[in-house]
């Protein structure tokens, strides 16, 4: 932990307070409201990056769990009428037992199997969710959920300024646990079992126990990120299952770069103002995207982050 | 003699890992080589750099006068440069039948696989016995005598074998060995990788040693080396 | 008995399109080693150009030029498709993650293309073939008829080609060695090319058969395809027969829950069918171990 505050924080913290005097500068809710997505959106790639990149999981199920995290804020704040204080981190939880889920036929299976089956799993959810109407809204949704409050301060009336920082404070949390997990011991182990599963198990890593902790590792923060995601927009819909959602954040995260964290975050960042700049276009701007998804996997396989580290100075190998 | 292989000063490798550090030999009409030299020196490296499933970055391989050093796999093959891979089941849900119906796929030895195919089958046997079996169910014996055979189907100008008795018995090895020298027999050049010097000896009339990616040393059958000599050499080199 | 066989008949019309479509994805992937999300667009384009080139909205040039351009065009798009979203990726470290992306890509660039060519208002073709057939005291619409005729006659063709001709020899070739099949003359790339065109020609008469009995929209084909991927699953992605029998399976297996369960739940229950088979046999039902 020290290692990493010291060789990571002199470039984070900067960054950090940079985005922390945005809100200042940038009045117009309108330009917060695209940093609080984009910071949503941050989190929840630079965690599938966990079980992705770094697990070697091909895990198509990550969005379900952003979502199982928006439904369970939901009806925890709506329906039980709890604070969204509390429902928001305790989405953390049923994200987590859905990764756990998932895991079952997950652990036995190889390679394009895995995506079949995570990818079978969003589905199931999706269609749960649609079937348990009188509990989920069904299609509808739940609209109208009960916003962030402090004493007399409503986080949906004061021009998004408070989401803002909660939304960073997530972000922030979230990076530097996911930072820290790669550089430790299990993330270490994480990584040889993916390189060279035969050697790992001959060193008595288990591959099913790394399996599972990985994924729930990556599904804590971004359940936590999906509560988040309805309590700001006061919506949970099952929108966050479609295709459209999926492939622009798997987007981020192959765009941004594999086994970084940084890099799907610098995407998610770019991806999101993008796609909001070109709204006038119409379909046009999907063809746009598509197109520059392309364009960026052929030009830098290892995505966007590999030019920031290929500019940097060598540091010592023990980095990875 | 009229050259049938020029490989000059090539280099070459693996993504960018170099393997082959300038190599050069020369194959004339009718002529056997045989490679030898320890693992991981570039034996097999060069040969797939020579059928076009490698690049060579530097270097020039020429076929019968012509450069085929950026020509793809399946225009080498129809020129007639035939590659036995090391150890290849081939296609290994097929048919011992289809395998070798399939090693007659260029156009140039289409016409001929039924003359062919009878060869093949005069020369092995034992594919003739196991026709309509898979070609995974065979022994590894088998498994070499099929590659060979699917590579004597693509009606070859330049036969490149690569270690045929890797892993065998001492019984198939000879076996074998004798099947390759009836290929021999029939003149058509070769290029043979092998570890065992003796069957080397037996069946070639030069040998090139290949160590760090290029050729170190040759030797030929009638300079009357005897193959203690070479395994001193050989051994010699590999314990400094 | 009455209602039994409206259901059978129900099953085996799914589980025909289901095949057309689970074939073409086998197909590539068991060619390529890779998964084509772009699969399901395909059907939707194929349904498509064939109102396009063949309805009096259209071009009206008549049902059998439509198919024709149909499968055709699409042929030319899978190898389109082929060569510039999968083979600059081939040797790609992450070269099943590359192509996912790159083929979501494609499903995106292409839905809203379409979306863009042929706004956003319904359109449906006529069916194949008209009237009802009187089979075995049950009316048959004769379109249904023909779906599952037609279907397992492609696949046939499909099966002969890959069985009795050279270039068929030579598609199941770089399946299953492509080392091999390169030192035996097989220009592999062509095969990748060939393979998709097929996969995607399929996708297109699948779409056309569809496009007369649901409205053509860009998104027609993304519920199929997840069937499709069910099926694909089921079957052990290795090999086109078990996919086949896959297909039939699940759509015989979705009528019924229709029938019994609802429309609600039969998507989880086909799901909850897919993971229980691959606890039992991680190689697909009738996949088999190597």
């Amino acid at each position: 932990m020290r290692d990493l505050l010291r060789e990571e924080l002199p470039l984070a913290l900067p960054v950090l307070l940079l985005l922390a005097l945005v809100p200042f500068v940038a009045t117009e809710s309108y330009i917060r409201h695209l940093f609080i997505i984009a910071m949503v959106y941050a989190i929840v790639a630079s965690n599938w990056d966990l079980s992705l990149g770094y697990g070697g999981i091909f895990n198509f199920a990550h969005l379900s769990f952003f979502g199982v995290g928006a439904y369970t804020s939901a009806i925890l704040s709506k329906t039980l009428e709890i604070t969204p204080w509390l429902s928001v981190p305790a989405s953390a939880f049923t994200a987590m037992a859905a990764a756990a889920l998932v895991c079952l036929p997950v652990l036995r299976l190889q390679g394009i199997y895995i995506i079949l089956v995570t990818f079978a799993f969003a589905q199931l959810v999706l269609q749960l969710i649609l079937s348990q109407s009188d509990i989920t809204g069904g299609s509808r949704g739940m609209v109208l959920l009960p916003p962030l409050e402090i004493g007399d301060i409503n986080f949906a009336r004061d021009g998004k300024f408070g989401y803002y920082f909660v939304a960073l404070g997530l972000l922030a949390v979230s990076t530097l646990t996911m930072r820290w997990l790669v550089r430790s011991a299990f993330g270490r182990g994480v990584i040889a079992m993916r390189d060279d599963p035969d050697y790992a198990a001959a060193r008595g890593l288990s591959v099913a126990r790394q399996r599972l902790m990985t994924m729930i590792l990556s599904a804590a923060f971004t359940g936590v990120a999906g509560g988040f995601y309805a309590t700001y927009l006061r919506v949970a819909s099952t929108k966050v299952f479609e295709f459209g959602i999926l492939s622009l954040v798997l987007s981020m995260l192959l765009v941004g770069g594999i086994n970084t964290v940084y890099g799907p975050i610098v995407a998610a960042f770019a991806l999101t103002f993008l796609t909001e700049f070109m709204v006038d276009l119409g379909p046009w701007r999907f063809l746009i995207i598509a197109a520059l998804m392309v364009l960026v996997l052929l030009v830098y396989p290892g995505g966007l982050w590999s030019i920031f580290t290929s500019l940097a100075p060598k540091r010592k190998s023990r980095r990875r | 003699m009229a050259a049938v292989l020029e490989v000059e000063g090539v280099t070459g490798g693996y993504g960018r890992i170099p393997v082959l550090h300038g190599v050069s030999l020369q194959l004339d009409a009718g002529e056997r080589i045989g490679l030898f030299g320890p693992n991981g020196h570039g034996k097999t490296t060069l040969l797939r750099t020579i059928s076009g499933l490698l690049r060579p970055w530097q270097g020039d391989i020429r076929f019968e006068g012509q450069s085929i050093a950026s020509r793809r796999p399946n225009r080498i093959v129809d020129l007639g440069i035939v590659h036995v891979m090391q150890g290849s089941t081939m296609f290994r849900d097929m048919s011992v039948a289809e395998n070798l119906r399939l090693g007659a796929y260029s156009a140039r030895a289409r016409p001929d696989a039924a003359a062919n195919l009878e060869r093949v089958l005069q020369i092995f046997p034992r594919l003739r016995e196991r026709s309509a079996q898979h070609a995974r169910t065979l022994s590894g014996g088998e498994r070499q005598m099929l590659a060979i055979g699917v590579g004597l189907m693509a009606a070859p100008r330049l036969l490149m074998l690569d270690e045929p008795t890797l892993g065998l018995a001492p019984r198939l090895k000879d076996e074998l060995a004798e099947a390759v020298g009836a290929i021999a027999a029939t003149g058509i050049p070769l290029l043979l990788v092998e570890q065992d010097v003796q069957f080397l000896l037996d069946l070639t009339s030069r040998l090139l040693m290949i160590e760090h990616g290029a050729v170190i040393a040759e030797f030929t059958a009638e300079a009357a080396l005897d193959q203690a000599h070479i395994a001193e050499m050989y051994f010699g080199k590999r314990a400094n | 008995m009455d209602i039994l066989s409206s259901v059978l008949l129900s099953g085996v019309v799914l589980g025909s399109l289901y095949a057309l479509m689970a074939t073409g994805l086998a197909l590539v992937w068991t060619t390529l080693g890779i998964f084509n999300f772009a699969h399901g667009i395909f059907i939707a384009l194929g349904a498509y150009v064939a109102w396009q080139f063949g309805t009096e909205e259209g071009f009206g040039l008549g049902a059998t030029i439509g198919i024709v351009a149909a499968v055709s065009l699409l042929a030319a798009l899978g190898c389109l498709i082929e060569r510039t979203l999968v083979r600059p990726f081939l040797g790609h470290r992450n070269l099943v993650l590359a192509v996912v992306i790159t083929t979501l890509a494609a499903l995106i660039f292409l839905e809203n293309s379409a979306l863009l060519v042929w706004g956003p208002r319904f359109k449906q073709l006529p069916p194949l073939v008209d009237g009802t057939l009187a089979i075995g005291g049950l009316d048959i619409a004769a379109h249904e008829v023909l779906i599952v005729l037609l279907s397992p006659a492609l696949l046939l063709a499909l099966w002969a080609f890959l069985r009795l001709t050279y270039m068929g020899a030579a598609l199941r070739a770089v399946s299953q060695n492509q080392d091999a099949a390169l030192m035996v003359g097989i220009p592999v790339p062509v095969l990748f090319a060939l393979a998709f065109g097929i996969s995607a020609a399929l996708a297109a008469i699948a779409g056309v058969l569809l496009g007369s009995i649901r409205f053509i929209t860009p998104a027609m084909g993304n519920e199929p395809l997840v069937k499709a991927l069910i099926v694909a699953i089921f079957g052990g992605l290795g090999s086109i027969s078990g996919t086949i029998g896959g297909a039939y399976v699940i759509g015989m297996l979705e009528a019924v829950c229709v029938y019994f369960i609802g429309l609600y739940w039969t998507p989880a229950a086909l799901f909850l069918c897919m993971i229980l088979v691959l606890l039992v046999r991680p190689q697909g039902l009738f996949g088999r171990v190597d």
